[in-house]
């Protein structure tokens, strides 16, 4: 894998870096004085939601926008205004835009004749970058004769064979079957601990990114919502949108209020009438009354109605049993909630249960979306 | 996309240099120079004094010139609304039939269409020649048992030359109306069948409002095309005596600049054609216009 | 609906309409034959004309309709093929519609990609430009491009042919729309494979359309060997005339020889059939594109 350069050190530096860019499309701005680090060799996605903004951002690095204010650095150097051919960064399209007219050789090897380079560099580089890829065998075939994780392989590999120092990726996986989606992610996963390249990866989908990114930047409406490692954005979402973002089933929201904060703990009173003990960060403001507790439906947990650490009692309403675990959701006096109970539970719906939630990991939220 | 202004001027200026200098020299300085020409009376080579509207006045109350314009549209209705609707009529009889039946004869219909019209005038010359043509065995009865030299009949010669035309260029039509029919879905028809419409009720009801655009279409491409008709008019009456009464508007031009050595006369005369066909050709694109955004 | 009928023991619903096709078939039978026999019509003239030029002249004078020489022979052919210049003109027609080809391809296809992929000033002037002479009655200017080629002293050559035939508006369009259906991908993905505007023209918006490529330089091919007004106009020496009008030359010489009269035809229209037959689907693409039908 020599042959490939890349900062095997993993060593902090920032590779790429955004500098209070806007992008405005006419009277449209997809993004808005944005600031962001990625550090050589890092899996970074970019997440959100369509229409956040992630795949202009990409493009923004990539050089196929231009950058309506701000500035970007590619090793400290600024190259704003630099043609997307000069920045030494390889893009992999969401529809592969493979050229229809050329065999995998003569694709993966394209980049390589534009610059000039001779038939022996050509077919040495292609051939080491179809070994890296199982291309071997479907180097003479046209896109059309290959399968969907063939032609994404082919993709990957045009980037490859060009050694830049930045991968980007928007939305590779997305046409592909469930099943392929989680192979192509494990050698994805694959390649970049070999090649300790810096990738940049645009997502919607949260497991793509949990599973691959050893940092994520969540991204809504033009804005940076959180930026964090994927625990840190379980654990600690800095947000109701981040919150409700990660993790399926999505977060529970119930309304509360809060009657004490004292040490760090506050104390919150829950529609029905108990109360809960969760943690808030710093000192939130004393004339907060009502907020939002975030409750993610793996700790809620299934009680007999009458117990007393039933923090909420309800109604179950429907019952999804998916076997090694079952979706429950339970009409409370907070609004229905969704519950994560174990594959055999044997409630049915209508029956009244109790949910006792862990307190540690609830989360509060003040009225603005901001995490207390 | 980040790309210098200056890069993306040179490419465009490059790729765009073959047809600014091709049309600015066969296209847009012919049409201005033709306009000029047609207000002066100077020969096809050479120069010209002005003379105002005076070939315009001499194109309207010469007779030649009418009678041209006349047998232009007399040949043009001959030709462009029968082709059309017997073009409909056999590409109806084409999409019926199937595989290689289908593929025979739409190539039978439509080789005509790609010979040479010189080609075609020999084939029918032959096929009508007043001694040994094989139509003879179906004209003399019709003429009292008289061998008829249909192109030296000068009654008969526009139709006679229509339907030529018709022959040489019905397979275009018909390839638009076969291509127009095969993108209405077989289901609706079964679901007509179903609901128990007849088979005219079918064409009435289904296919008729659907290839109406096509006809439109093949209709004003064909009013357009005859309106330059010459080639064939010349063919025909070459070597021949009263040209005249059947001169059509091509044929006038090519008279006047070429045989009578009158380069304004022409000029102005093909200005009229010009106007003519314009006018025709914005109504054409309107249509296509329509279609496309339908 | 489907539930009923599949617990129904009632009779199918197509029991009628089974009744209604087999009358329908005899209606289809007749219109089938019509069609056939139609067909045959339209393809005797040419059959007529092509057995003719295997008769000897004494056979073709005779009365009475045979539809198959009773003396085969090439004698016409042979005679035509030695006595005329037709070789000459095969050459002319040749290397003037393969100019004609090859220019207008070239020049469509530039002139295509800049409008439908650069910005530049003047790109909006350009497009109307090409759509207005989109509409121009070629015939009309005959008397002005027969003066400019002999300004420029063409008359009777070979480019003054080639010239007035390179004005194509229709092929400039056809690539414009074609290249604009392109997804922009390819050319970003390009663009930062380092391709500049002209190699994304030859190497990649051209062969990803190589179908239409071919389809159009088929067409205009074809268009260019058959054109005669032009070529009749421009040209005054025998030396000099295409195919299409050189064999109604050969009239003259022979006086009335039917069988090589028709032979000599034959040979003009020998090389657009070929064509015609083996490119078929190409060329009836290229009709509908020309057109306006997108197919």
């Amino acid at each position: 894998m020599s042959a490939i350069p890349g900062n095997k050190g993993g060593a902090a530096a920032p590779h790429v870096e955004l500098r209070r860019v806007t992008k405005r499309y006419g009277v449209v701005t997809a993004i808005n004085d944005l600031t962001l680090t990625v550090e050589k060799g890092s899996f970074t996605a970019l997440l959100g939601p369509s229409g956040c903004g992630k795949s202009t951002l990409l493009r923004m690095i990539a050089g196929l926008e231009r950058i309506s204010a701000g500035q970007c650095f590619l090793d400290g150097v600024d190259v704003t205004d630099v043609a997307p051919a000069k920045r030494r960064i390889a893009m992999v399209f969401q529809s592969y835009a493979l050229y229809p007219h050329m065999t995998t050789r003569q694709n993966i090897a394209f980049s390589l004749s534009l610059a000039g380079a001779s038939r022996k560099e050509q077919d040495e580089r292609t051939h080491e970058v179809a070994r890296i890829l199982q291309l071997e065998d479907y180097l003479d075939r046209r896109p059309a004769e290959l399968s969907g994780g063939q032609r994404q392989r082919v993709a990957i590999g045009r980037a490859l064979v060009r050694h830049p120092e930045v991968f980007l990726f928007d939305e590779p996986l997305s046409n592909l079957d469930a099943k392929l989606r989680v192979q192509m992610r494990l050698e994805l996963a694959k390649l970049h601990a070999t090649l300790h390249a810096t990738m940049i990866y645009v997502t919607h989908d949260q497991t793509e990114a949990m599973t691959l990114a050893d940092k994520i930047v969540v991204l809504d409406r033009g804005r940076v919502a959180q930026v964090g490692s994927p625990l840190e954005l379980y654990n600690r979402p800095a947000n109701k949108f981040v919150a409700a973002f990660i993790g399926s089933p999505s977060m529970n929201f119930l309304p509360v209020g809060l009657t004490a904060v004292e040490g760090g703990i506050a104390t919150v009173a829950l529609p029905g009438g108990r109360t809960a003990r969760v943690r808030v960060g710093g000192a939130p403001a004393k004339a907060v009354a009502t907020a939002e507790l975030g409750v993610r439906p793996e700790h809620l947990s299934l009680v007999v109605a009458d117990d007393a650490n039933a923090a909420l009692r309800g109604e179950v309403a429907i019952v999804e049993h998916l076997g090694n675990l079952t979706l429950l959701y339970v009409d409370t006096p907070a609004g229905q909630v969704i519950v994560e109970g174990p594959g055999n539970v044997s409630v049915r719906s209508g029956d009244t249960v109790g949910l006792s939630l862990r307190e540690a990991n609830a989360r509060l939220f003040g009225a603005d979306g901001a995490s207390l | 996309m980040l790309k210098s202004k200056r890069a993306e001027y040179f490419a465009a200026a490059v790729l765009m240099a073959p047809f600014v200098v091709i049309y600015g020299v066969l296209f847009v300085y012919p049409t201005i120079k033709m306009v000029e020409l047609s207000f002066t009376n100077a020969p096809l080579i050479g120069p010209g004094k002005w003379v105002g509207l005076d070939n315009y006045w001499r194109l309207a109350t010469e007779r030649l010139f009418p009678t041209a314009v006349w047998n232009t549209i007399y040949f043009v209705l001959l030709s462009a609304l029968p082709s059309t609707l017997l073009a409909l009529v056999v590409a109806l009889g084409v999409n019926r039939l199937k595989g290689w039946a289908q593929s025979v004869a739409l190539a039978a219909f439509f080789l005509p269409y790609i010979l040479p019209v010189s080609v075609v005038y020999r084939i029918w010359d032959w096929m009508f020649d007043a001694n040994f043509g094989i139509a003879q065995y179906a004209i003399a009865p019709l003429d009292g048992g008289q061998h008829l030299s249909v192109f030296r009949t000068i009654p008969l010669f526009m139709p006679m030359v229509a339907v030529v035309t018709i022959w040489w260029l019905l397979g275009f039509n018909v390839l638009l109306f076969v291509s127009g029919l095969r993108n209405i879905s077989t289901e609706i028809y079964e679901a007509a069948e179903l609901d128990g419409a007849s088979r005219w009720a079918q064409f009435k009801r289904i296919t008729w409002p659907l290839i109406w655009p096509v006809t439109v279409l093949v209709l004003t491409i064909q009013l357009i095309l005859q309106f330059k008709i010459f080639d064939q008019v010349y063919l025909f009456t070459q070597g021949g005596y009263r040209v005249d009464s059947t001169m059509v508007m091509v044929q006038y031009i090519y008279r006047e600049a070429f045989q009578l050595n009158k380069g304004g006369l022409a000029a102005s005369a093909s200005v009229v054609l010009f106007v003519l066909i314009a006018v025709m050709s914005v109504l054409q694109f309107q249509l296509l216009r329509a279609r496309a955004q339908r | 609906m489907t539930d009923t009928a599949l617990v129904s023991d009632a009779p199918p619903p197509a029991a009628r309409p089974l009744v209604r096709l087999r009358q329908l078939d005899l209606f289809g039978a007749v219109v089938t034959l019509a069609t056939l026999a139609g067909a045959v019509v339209w393809a005797f003239p040419l059959y007529w004309g092509l057995v003719t030029t295997f008769k000897p002249e004494t056979e073709i004078v005779q009365p009475g309709v045979h539809l198959w020489p009773q003396n085969f022979t090439f004698e016409n052919y042979a005679h035509v093929l030695m006595q005329t210049k037709i070789g000459l003109w095969y050459v002319n027609s040749l290397v003037t519609s393969g100019a004609v080809t090859v220019i207008v391809v070239v020049m469509a296809a530039a002139a295509g990609y800049a409008i439908s992929q650069l910005e530049f000033p003047g790109r909006r002037v350009f497009w109307a430009m090409i759509l207005a002479s989109f509409m121009v009655p070629i015939p009309a200017l005959i008397v002005n491009h027969f003066v400019l080629m002999s300004q420029f002293g063409w008359i009777n050559t070979l480019q003054g042919v080639v010239a007035p035939q390179l004005i194509a508006p229709v092929t400039v369009i056809i690539y414009k729309q074609f290249f604009d259906s392109v997804p922009k991908d390819f050319r970003e993905a390009a663009v930062m494979d380092g391709a500049n505007d002209f190699q994304l023209l030859f190497r990649i918006y051209l062969p990803m359309n190589w179908g239409i490529t071919t389809a159009l330089a088929i067409i205009t091919f074809i268009g260019a060997w058959n054109l005669f007004l032009w070529p009749f106009l421009a040209v005054s020496s025998e030396e000099k005339l295409n195919v299409a009008v050189g064999i109604t030359q050969v009239h003259d010489a022979f006086g009335v020889q039917y069988g090589r009269d028709l032979a000599v035809a034959m040979l003009a229209a020998l090389p657009v059939a070929i064509v015609y037959l083996i490119f078929q689907r190409r060329v009836t693409q290229a009709i509908m594109l020309s057109a306006g039908i997108k197919g």
